[in-house]
């Protein structure tokens, strides 16, 4: 018998089957993945939908990103699934008491959301192409078109008004596809560390910063490719959003683990071993310590102190990449730290994730890649990019 | 709108064009109108032909069957239950042994449809140490992970009080693996047995999340779950489930509640029973005699 | 509508139609019969064929085996405690089994295909359930192993189907031929003497032993591991095990002499000592087991000779190795004195 790659070492007593753990790394990489795409798109409907204008430079681009991210989302589970030609059998026989028979069609739903709604932004700029380009890009672009040139008055206020409507419609349709994940674990009463209403709030708005951090790193470095000087203006925009929905989301967080303790229901116990031991590095000082106080700390400083400039520049996007990784942390944190608390109440198991394999580390890390891939190709196929000159580099 | 400044500027073009190709775009667009009608006629059409034929079938099928082609057996007629009683248990391991062997489950150390557990307080100890067959161990004692034997641990211990405990899937009332299930692998049959599908089941571990008792597992020879069927293909020629018909001092005890005479039955009416977890929800169909109150 | 918005909700509806018969087409034709499942299902599960069966299912081959079980201990039907067959021999299927039910050394298949075996090492086996351990509860007899029987076989003394039933015969070897063993016997008689036993013989006496103990004896000598005695090992070399059974029958049939010339005081101190040998041995050194040889008449140097052997590990048995270390030289020839003086059959 070879031995299983995900075979859990433990301490304590567990059940003999909870030595395999179920949910890998795969499941923590797809609650990211959903997660940027969620706030991807809330980063998109800030100017779509509420009209701040400072956030235009990025909103195309938080839509082609909300896109490409969403085109990776369905491989990590594809990966884990044991029988993945059998992957479309919850939208062909939807059990709808389950979270996951809402999956596939949340899914199939808000990725043709994505499609569409990048669709009608982009549409004068495909049809343009459509007539320049020759060959087998412009075959691409022709047949993009659906055939119609038309860019008329009524044709363009049309697609206002449908771009509006899936913005509109998109809000609700990301926090639901990413929402239900939370769902998914807060609803289990199988397993304490995830029972909680407050699961789905929690992982949206770590969703959210999770996109705004994004967009920051992405939207800097589309800057620096491509030579031209950064909005300030909405780079302090993103700023106020990341601090302000990064204050939210740990007061969630911070109530959630009070409550949790507070409460002190059966289980709590292992719960406080397990917090006050194995959790240390990957919760306490990564997740909380360098992921959330560092950058809230930085932020407030430079909100406070009304930062500018090449500091804000610095500060912001230091602070959206401790961010970033501290959300990442966070899904680790809880699918994995869930399944190291045993369902005994009585153990702790330790996950060892393979380096190699279907779901492995290695898979993981091309995974969280693979997206930037995709978005680097789109922004050839589609730039979403905007005059810098409509807004001043730098207040005075 | 936005875009790069290349784009032509259509809405002074637009509407000369409107004008000139007024009669053309017109009776253009009638033909695509009517295209476009028929087509949608079409397919309604289509549409309402499916639906109409698949709701046949299945009203067929709804009126025809009231239980599966099981030779000899019809599930109407039955309600199975289970009991075990923690007294009697001595830990021998047979029934986990005999349950790998009648249910082609994997040898090895990770993968039980049955297992036992053995509490043991130790004097002066409030908590009892509690391991399975499955511990390190005890896999040692036994030489592989294809066999099984607890080692004798606490032979020169003082022991305050010890018993064993053989657990398996409770075949809840409302269970929570078949809640969550997405596709319908998992179900209650009507004599009270949850049952997976292997064909159906895609293999997300869900149900093995949901499950409280931790009688779920992946199989990864069938890249699906499995668990604890309480027998059904022997159950349902009369014969008993494989762990209680080699369990050598009846510490497990399994029948049909519907037959009053059953020892089940009887085992209800004589004993004052347990379950494991009720605040679950699930209402398991496991029941304990002599349990204490750190079984879980 | 503009064009393009028709036709975009155009390509939407034929893609949900599509999707619609796709998933129509896809479901299988058994699913919602009984639930939200594949109803197939039940019937598919419910038709694996089972492993395990009953002991009725061996009775009608191994009837009296059956019936020895029957009345044993192993069956108690009022107290819930019934050892069902399958228990230590494993599954009457013909799925291999391997594990405590490894095949004995015969390894001839079960008639019919079944492929089930005769467990080769009981310690491992009995102990499962008969090891004293805590949590045990007390209604469930147990032994602390090393104190009971040191590495002695439970089958030496126990007989499996029916453990407290100490006149049954165990799983020994056939009964033989006396009149073929005879005939085998000439090459025997040097050592042994003409009618199995004498003084001052080189071998041990043979007469009136126990017909299953002599056959177990010489098949030892055969065994790799079994006993070792060079002479031995070059006589059996060329004996098959019908040899060796008749050979045993021949020399259970004959009589025996005790020597009646021991020292009276050796030999009453060693029957105040045989009195924890009758146990096995009987109280007159006739023992009541195939299995366990006769003392009454035995030789005394040789049954000297055979207590040093256990005493220093050249003769091998768990349990006269226990009983061996606690006697005393002195102790062994008081005893020797009182068997060989011990009226024998």
């Amino acid at each position: 018998m070879e031995p299983i790659a995900e075979i859990a070492s433990y301490v304590g007593y567990v059940y003999p089957n909870e030595t395999v753990i179920p949910w890998t790394v795969m499941i923590v990489i797809y609650p990211y993945l959903t997660g940027l795409v969620a706030g991807a798109f809330t980063m998109s409907s800030l100017y779509q939908v509420f009209g701040m204008e400072r956030f235009k430079p990025v909103a195309h681009l938080s839509l082609l990103t909300s896109l490409c991210c969403m085109l990776i989302v369905p491989l990590p589970l594809l990966l884990h699934l044991g029988h993945p030609e059998r992957a479309a059998n919850p939208m062909i026989t939807p059990h709808t008491t389950s979270a996951f028979a809402v999956f596939g069609y949340m899914a199939s739903f808000y990725l043709i959301l994505l499609v569409l709604e990048n669709w009608f932004v982009f549409r004068p700029y495909i049809i343009q192409q459509a007539q320049q380009r020759k060959g087998v890009m412009g075959l691409f672009f022709r047949v993009l078109t659906l055939g119609s040139y038309d860019l008329s008055a009524k044709a363009m206020a049309a697609d206002k008004k449908w771009i509006m409507a899936l913005a509109i419609t998109g809000i609700p349709g990301a926090h639901g596809l990413h929402g239900y994940v939370g769902f998914v674990f807060g609803s289990l009463k199988s397993r304490e560390w995830w029972s909680s209403d407050l699961m789905p709030p929690i992982f949206l708005f770590s969703a959210i910063i999770s996109g705004i951090a994004l967009l920051v790193v992405i939207y800097v470095i589309s800057c620096r490719l491509r030579k031209v000087p950064v909005d300030m203006d909405c780079l302090k925009g993103m700023s106020y959003a990341l601090w302000g929905f990064m204050m939210f989301a740990l007061l969630l967080e911070g109530v959630e683990f009070a409550s949790l303790m507070y409460r002190a229901r059966e289980g709590i116990e292992i719960i406080k071993e397990y917090v006050s031991g194995p959790l240390i590095v990957p919760f306490w000082t990564m997740q909380i310590g360098i992921g959330s106080v560092i950058p809230l700390l930085l932020l407030t400083f430079m909100a406070w102190r009304g930062t500018r400039g090449t500091a804000l520049y610095n500060g912001l996007v230091l602070s959206a990449m401790l961010v970033l990784f501290s959300v990442l942390m966070m899904r680790w944190n809880v699918v994995i730290g869930g399944q190291e608390i045993a369902k005994t109440g009585k153990g702790l198991l330790t996950y060892h994730a393979e380096v190699i394999g279907r779901e492995s580390l290695l898979t993981s890390a091309i995974l969280l890649v693979a997206p930037f891939v995709l978005l680097w190709g789109a922004v050839r196929l589609f730039p979403p990019w905007v005059e810098t000159e409509v807004h001043a580099p730098e207040h005075a | 709108m936005t875009g790069s400044a290349t784009v032509p500027d259509t809405d002074s073009t637009s509407k000369d064009s409107v004008q000139e190709l007024s009669q053309e775009q017109l009776s253009q667009e009638q033909l695509q109108r009517r295209s476009v009608l028929r087509f949608f006629g079409a397919a309604a059409l289509g549409c309402g032909a499916a639906a109409a034929a698949a709701t046949a079938v299945s009203s067929q099928a709804a009126t025809a069957i009231d239980k599966p082609e099981i030779p000899g057996y019809d599930w109407n007629q039955h309600h199975w239950g289970y009991g075990i009683d923690a007294t009697r248990c001595i830990g021998c391991l047979r029934c986990v042994e005999a349950c790998k062997i009648e249910n082609n489950v994997q040898r090895d150390a990770h993968h039980f449809r049955t297992w036992v557990e053995r509490y043991v307080y130790l004097e002066g100890e409030e908590r009892p140490h509690i391991d399975s067959q499955a511990d390190p161990v005890n896999i040692a004692a036994s030489g592989s992970e294809k066999e099984y034997r607890f080692a004798n641990r606490y032979k020169d211990a003082k022991v305050d009080k010890a018993f064993f405990v053989p657990k398996m899937c409770n075949h809840c009332t409302h269970p929570a693996c078949v809640q969550v299930c997405p596709v319908g692998a998992t179900y209650k049959t009507e004599d009270g047995v949850v049952l997976i599908d292997h064909k159906m089941c895609i293999g997300c571990q869900y149900c093995v999340q949901a499950c409280p008792y931790g009688a779920r597992f992946f199989d990864d020879r069938l890249q699906a779950t499995n668990k604890c069927t309480w027998c059904y293909h022997r159950i349902t020629k009369g014969l008993l489930p494989a762990c209680v018909e080699v369990c050598p001092v009846s510490a497990r005890v399994f029948g049909d509640l519907k037959d009053k005479q059953s020892p089940i039955s009887k085992f209800l009416r004589d004993n004052r029973t347990h379950v494991l977890r009720p605040e679950s929800g699930n209402a398991p169909n496991c029941y304990y005699v002599g349990i204490d109150k750190e079984v879980s | 509508m503009p064009k393009h918005i028709v036709r975009l909700l155009l390509v939407m509806v034929v893609a949900a139609v599509l999707a619609y018969a796709a998933k129509q087409f896809f479901t299988p034709k058994s699913f919602y019969q009984f639930g939200h499942y594949r109803g197939d299902s039940v019937a598919e599960i419910a038709s694996d064929k089972p492993n395990f069966g009953t002991p009725k299912a061996c009775e009608k081959c191994h009837a009296e085996k059956y019936a020895q079980w029957a009345k044993g201990v192993h069956n108690q039907l009022d107290k819930g405690k019934v050892v069902k067959c399958e228990v230590c021999h494993g599954p009457s299927s013909s799925r291999d089994v391997k594990g405590p039910f490894d095949n004995v050394a015969t390894g001839k298949e079960h008639p019919q295909g079944l492929k089930m075996s005769i467990p080769a090492d009981s310690v491992k086996l009995c102990t499962l359930c008969h090891e004293q351990m805590p949590g045990r509860p007390a209604e469930q007899r147990q032994v602390d192993v090393a104190g009971h029987a040191g590495t002695q076989q439970c089958t030496g003394c126990h007989n499996a189907h029916s453990p407290r039933d100490f006149g049954a015969v165990t799983a020994v070897s056939r009964k033989g031929d006396a009149t073929k063993g005879k005939a085998l016997a000439a090459d025997c008689a040097a050592c042994h003497g003409d009618t199995g036993f004498g003084k001052g013989l080189p071998g041990p006496n043979l007469a009136g032993q126990k017909e299953g103990y002599l056959a177990a004896a010489l098949k030892g000598y055969k065994k790799a591991g079994g006993r070792s005695n060079d002479m031995m090992t070059g006589m059996v070399a060329s004996m098959s095990d019908t040899d060796m059974e008749n050979l045993a029958a021949y020399y259970a049939s004959l009589s025996c002499q005790s020597a009646r010339d021991g020292d009276k005081n050796a030999i009453a101190a060693g029957k105040a000592l045989a009195a924890r040998c009758a146990t096995c041995h009987g109280a007159a050194g006739i023992s009541s087991q195939p299995a366990w040889p006769n003392l009454a008449g035995q030789a005394s140097d040789h049954f000297q000779a055979a207590l040093k052997g256990y005493r220093d590990g050249s003769r091998k048995n768990g349990m006269m190795e226990k009983v061996a270390k606690e006697l005393s030289d002195k102790d062994g020839a008081n005893l020797a004195a009182y068997y060989a003086d011990a009226k024998c059959k």
